[in-house]
């Protein structure tokens, strides 16, 4: 019977949701759209990321922030929300921990919203629909020039 | 209403259904449709106000909607729950934000609202004043029409 260790090579490369030591990075998701957090939460934890908290809108996202800081790697942010839109979520964050790493996902058509974001501290931003390999893509850059 | 407006729908929903179902997809002929006719089942709608003012409905029936939400959540859904409506919206949410970008970038300037879902029977959606442009998209797991309703501000 073969088994994995038959074949060394195939999960060799390590997940990017990985830090080198081998504890996963810690993801908070804000997202209003079950279908979008659920996308995300899939691609990251095949990448061994942990998902260690969900939030529905903005003023839960940036609750959640403060309750699990400073446990807490990474951010999606939606950008349009009800209750509190993503750019002011962000905003506050930022405000609370000028550290916090927040990563916006945006729809085409809000390039205003997301210069504004980057302008108030998002790191990075991801236009839907998401792939997978996009996805990574710009969260490991992020985590890499940390 | 001028047919320019429904042009860059038609084409973001072209762009998006592809990528996101990754199939062939049909574009069937342009009609207008009297506000009293009933919509297909499963209406995701968008409001438009600004330079010009109106809505985009993503109309289709249940069984449609099923399978198209099935097939972006390459899962099997049993029924249209809070996941499969919160797919079809996000659907809905993805074709504006490309077709206002679109738009934008021919001058026009607007702001949309979040996408609403309706689902029923029969259900009649009436627009005042300005008539409904619709283009049937044909797709393996069914129809879906692109319903444009947009008027310029008076």
């Amino acid at each position: 019977m073969r088994t994995k260790s038959d074949f060394p090579n195939i999960n060799a490369k390590k997940p990017d949701g990985m830090r080198p030591e081998g504890t996963p990075f810690r993801v908070l998701i804000v997202d209003d759209s079950m279908f979008v957090a659920k996308q995300i939460s899939q691609i990251l934890n095949s990448e061994g990321f942990e998902i260690i908290g969900t939030a529905k809108d903005g003023l839960e996202g940036v609750e959640k922030y403060k309750e699990l800081h400073p446990n807490v790697d990474l951010v999606t942010m939606d950008i349009t929300m009800p209750n509190m839109d993503g750019v002011t979520a962000l905003k506050n964050i930022v405000e609370f921990d000028p550290k916090a790493v927040v990563i916006m996902i945006s729809a085409l058509g809000k390039q205003e919203l997301v210069k504004q974001s980057l302008l108030a501290g998002a790191k990075n931003y991801i236009v839907k629909p998401l792939d997978r390999v996009k996805v990574l893509e710009r969260i490991t850059s992020v985590l890499k020039n940390l | 209403m001028r047919v320019e407006y429904i042009n860059p729908f038609v084409e973001a929903a072209f762009d998006v259904l592809k990528e996101v179902l990754n199939t062939d997809i049909k574009r069937g002929e342009l009609y207008l449709k009297s506000t009293s006719k009933p919509v297909l089942g499963v209406a995701t709608i968008i409001g438009l106000a600004g330079d010009v003012e109106g809505r985009i409905l993503l109309d289709m029936a249940p069984d449609t909607a099923l399978k198209i939400a099935s097939a972006m959540n390459m899962e099997e859904l049993k029924e249209l729950d809070e996941l499969g409506k919160a797919t079809i919206t996000e659907l809905a949410n993805m074709i504006t934000g490309q077709a206002v970008t679109k738009l934008h970038d021919l001058g026009f300037r607007f702001d949309l609202t979040p996408p609403s879902i309706v689902t029923g029977k029969d259900m009649v959606i009436s627009d005042s004043g300005v008539e409904a442009l619709i283009v049937p998209i044909h797709l393996p797991q069914g129809k879906v029409e692109i319903n444009v309703a947009i008027k310029e501000k008076a």
